[in-house]
């Protein structure tokens, strides 16, 4: 997989390129800041733009900005957004606009490499990848009662898979159940929850996080 | 006294009338108003009309000097026929060669009160010394070619010739001036504006229209060298008649406007004693002066500065005329209106004494509310600056601390790759790491607690909605306005939310809506021990309100309602 870096903060994006290097990530580009990463990207047309949401001037959500402009201009090229929020606003304004080649993750995963690469591969393969973080956050957060309560803790499971943008084979892997058994669950749970059985895997993505965001 | 001489006058102008109306017609060739009622309505109602009515003014101390001058007016009208051979006597004859023509330069003062000086003084030399006083010294009739007359009393030489000159210097000099003034007076009608032309036709119109007739009158005098009574003097005397007339009709208009405007100020008087007026004391005063844009400000005390009724900072616009209610001394409010509609210093008086009571209400009042403003307007500050400093401090722990926990926790992993072959130090290197991944989580949550960045991002709407994500205890939101508000109205509303959210043990319920220009908010909660005090003082700071109702089964409501100002 070829990746663009872009990050302010010197330490950071050196230390994320090398990391990524190590792990036999091929990094093709570094930027310190939006303008340089756009340019970068049109240079080396990488799989995938690793980009920290805050970046100068306004230290707000420019990196947002970035993605977006990438995603528009370069649909071959993925990105991965890096955030310190958690509040799933900031990864539902990259979601719902580009759902698919596009993930978010919590930069404290930074350090954690094999997370890194995987939600890298995924974004290069098309999926949409969302903070484990944030998604039990969505999954646990108090809520009155709801259709949610009767779903059982397997079928939890396979809900914040689902959120966190893995497909049925992902789900299989992650959690060593045969295609039939995910396939089952995933009904089940679409079913309780009352959510169309949506056979786009991004809408399907998109619908289950609208019913924990909702 | 005055009264007294007043009524002596009032007789002696009657008479004056009578005796001016018996000569003439005793020998109609001579005179103005010759024998024809034509001429003795010209003559008693120009002259009578102008006396009275200045004798009426001066009676009730009304307007300085018009009073006065007004009745000399009309005198001298009357005089204007006793410059004549066949008066008969020499005392009337006397007085009638002296100030026959001092009419014109008594009606331009009274009309233009203290405008125009320069002219009046020329008008007064021309027309009562040059045409009047002066060749009378020098005038003996018999020998002058006038053998009807009357001896004349103030006789000092037989100098025809100097009569000569004087008459005709005295005739230039009088159309000049008389015909300034009169296009004086038109010009400053066309050019005056709304309320002031309002205030100024009544006298200006008929003043002016009389001065042209005695420039006119002087203009077909100066051939001659003499002011004459040939036909189309007699005509433009009739004419300067109908203009007297209207003069003492101007001025009883006016006065009658007054009146009204007294009236209106009486009628002040009971209406505020008992209950200040809706739209306050302006719009009254509004009417009374007469001009809907009248502007009323009360002097802020020690501050040197005007504010409205309401508190608020008044600049008076250069074009007004500001007229200062005055009270022991000291200025209680400043009135700015149109030029000439606060002329009367006893109207002046009245308003101040009639409102006196509440214009001192209303002054307080604005005082307090001025006060309170600058009160309100200063813990808005501070709430913002608190809020800022906070906002601050949010994003310094995300941009740096966090910045280098996670670029050294980036490094630690690093390191670690290094270090294979050490099982020690990697044990060592990951209790370390995981130390860091704790304290960095426990900063992000700091950081947020500290200031929600989503509310400044995303408004009110996306920022609850994030609240209710990781709040204790669940939150039903009804309705959220999507639109954004100033951030300091945005904060206020967030933080009533939070703060229920916070201390709530089971669920909340949360709506909020703008209608109009205020921003509703209506959290429903268990919990009564909520910190109200903080949250009505960051309402108050935005002239907002915090109501709590306490419902059945433990619930609480509260209602917050913030200006949004959109």
């Amino acid at each position: 997989v070829r990746v663009v870096v872009a990050d302010d903060e010197t330490l950071l994006r050196e230390g994320l390129a090398r990391l990524l290097a190590d792990a036999g990530i091929d990094v093709v580009g570094k930027a310190g800041d939006a303008d340089e990463l756009l340019r970068r990207v049109e240079l080396t047309r990488p799989d995938v733009a690793i980009v920290d949401i805050r970046m100068p001037p306004t230290q707000t959500d420019e990196g947002l900005v970035a993605a977006h402009e990438i995603r528009r201009s370069h649909p071959a090229v993925g990105v991965l957004v890096l955030s310190h929020y958690l509040e799933s606003h900031y990864a539902m304004r990259l979601l719902e606009e580009h759902p698919e080649r596009s993930g978010y993750l919590l930069k404290d995963r930074v350090k954690d490499v094999a997370v890194l690469v995987d939600a890298l591969n995924r974004i290069a393969e098309g999926e949409c990848v969302l903070d484990p973080t944030i998604v039990s956050r969505l999954v646990g957060r108090p809520r009155e009662p709801s259709a949610l309560d009767e779903l059982t803790e397997r079928e939890l499971e396979v809900l914040a898979l689902m959120a966190e943008g893995h497909s049925n084979e992902g789900i299989c892997k992650k959690l060593f159940l045969s295609p039939k058994t995910v396939e089952t669950h995933v009904r089940h749970i679409l079913l309780k929850l009352g959510i169309g059985a949506a056979a786009d895997y991004h809408r399907r993505v998109l619908a289950v996080l609208a019913y924990l965001r909702a | 006294m005055r009264l007294a001489l007043v009524a002596a006058l009032s007789t002696l102008g009657i008479a004056a009338g009578i005796y001016s109306l018996a000569v003439a017609r005793d020998d109609p060739a001579f005179w103005f108003a010759g024998a024809s009622a034509r001429g003795a309505v010209a003559l008693l109602g120009a002259g009578w009309l102008l006396i009275g009515c200045g004798l009426a003014f001066w009676a009730r101390r009304r307007a300085g000097g018009f009073g006065p001058l007004l009745a000399a007016a009309g005198f001298a009208w009357l005089l204007l026929e006793w410059n004549n051979p066949g008066i008969g006597s020499p005392l009337a004859f006397t007085a009638g060669l002296c100030l026959y023509a001092s009419c014109p330069p008594l009606v331009a003062h009274a009309v233009f009160a203290h405008r125009a000086r320069a002219a009046i003084v020329v008008g007064y030399v021309a027309n009562v010394l040059l045409l009047g006083v002066l060749p009378a010294l020098f005038f003996d009739g018999p020998s002058q070619g006038c053998a009807q007359c009357p001896a004349n009393l103030v006789l000092v030489a037989d100098r025809g010739d100097v009569v000569n000159r004087l008459y005709r210097i005295g005739v230039d000099l009088g159309f000049l001036w008389s015909a300034t003034l009169a296009v004086l007076a038109f010009v400053t009608l066309v050019r005056g504006t709304g309320a002031a032309r309002r205030a100024a036709w009544p006298l200006l119109v008929p003043g002016g229209v009389y001065l042209a007739l005695v420039a006119a009158w002087l203009a077909d005098s100066r051939a001659r060298g003499f002011l004459g009574h040939d036909t189309l003097d007699r005509r433009l005397w009739l004419a300067q008649a109908v203009a007297l007339a209207g003069v003492a009709l101007g001025a009883g208009w006016g006065a009658l406007r007054a009146h009204r405007a007294r009236t209106a100020v009486a009628r002040l008087v009971v209406e505020l004693a008992h209950s200040p007026p809706p739209g306050g004391l302006r719009t009254v005063l509004a009417q009374i002066v007469g001009d809907p844009d009248l502007v009323l400000a009360y002097p802020l005390e020690g501050a040197g500065r005007l504010v409205d009724a309401q508190g608020r900072p008044v600049e008076l616009s250069a074009g007004t005329t500001q007229t200062v209610l005055v009270r022991d001394g000291s200025p209680v409010a400043v009135l700015a209106h149109a030029r000439g509609l606060l002329d009367d210093e006893q109207l002046v008086d009245d308003v101040t004494t009639a409102s006196r009571l509440a214009l001192e209400n209303e002054r307080l009042q604005a005082e307090v509310r001025a006060r309170l403003e600058q009160l309100r307007s200063s813990r808005a500050r501070i709430v913002a600056a608190g809020d800022a400093e906070r906002r601050r401090l949010e994003r310094d722990l995300h941009d740096g601390a966090q910045q280098r926990l996670v670029a050294l926790s980036l490094s630690l992993r690093l390191l670690r790759s290094r270090l294979a072959t050490d099982a020690d130090g990697v044990r060592r290197l990951d209790a370390a790491a995981a130390e860091l991944d704790r304290a960095t989580a426990e900063l992000r949550e700091l950081a947020h607690g500290i200031f929600p960045a989503v509310l400044a991002d995303g408004g009110l709407a996306v920022a609850v909605r994030a609240l209710a994500e990781d709040g204790p205890v669940p939150i039903r939101i009804g309705r959220l306005p999507d639109a954004r508000f100033p951030s300091a109205v945005e904060t206020a509303a967030y933080t009533v939310i939070a703060e229920a959210a916070t201390t709530a043990t089971s669920s909340v319920g949360v709506d909020a809506e703008c209608r109009g220009t205020v921003l509703h908010v209506e959290v429903e909660t268990d919990d009564t021990s909520l910190d109200l005090g903080a949250l009505q003082d960051r309402l108050g700071a935005l002239e907002g309100r915090l109501g709590v109702e306490r419902g059945a089964g433990g619930r609480v409501t509260i209602r917050a309602e913030v200006p949004c100002g959109s």
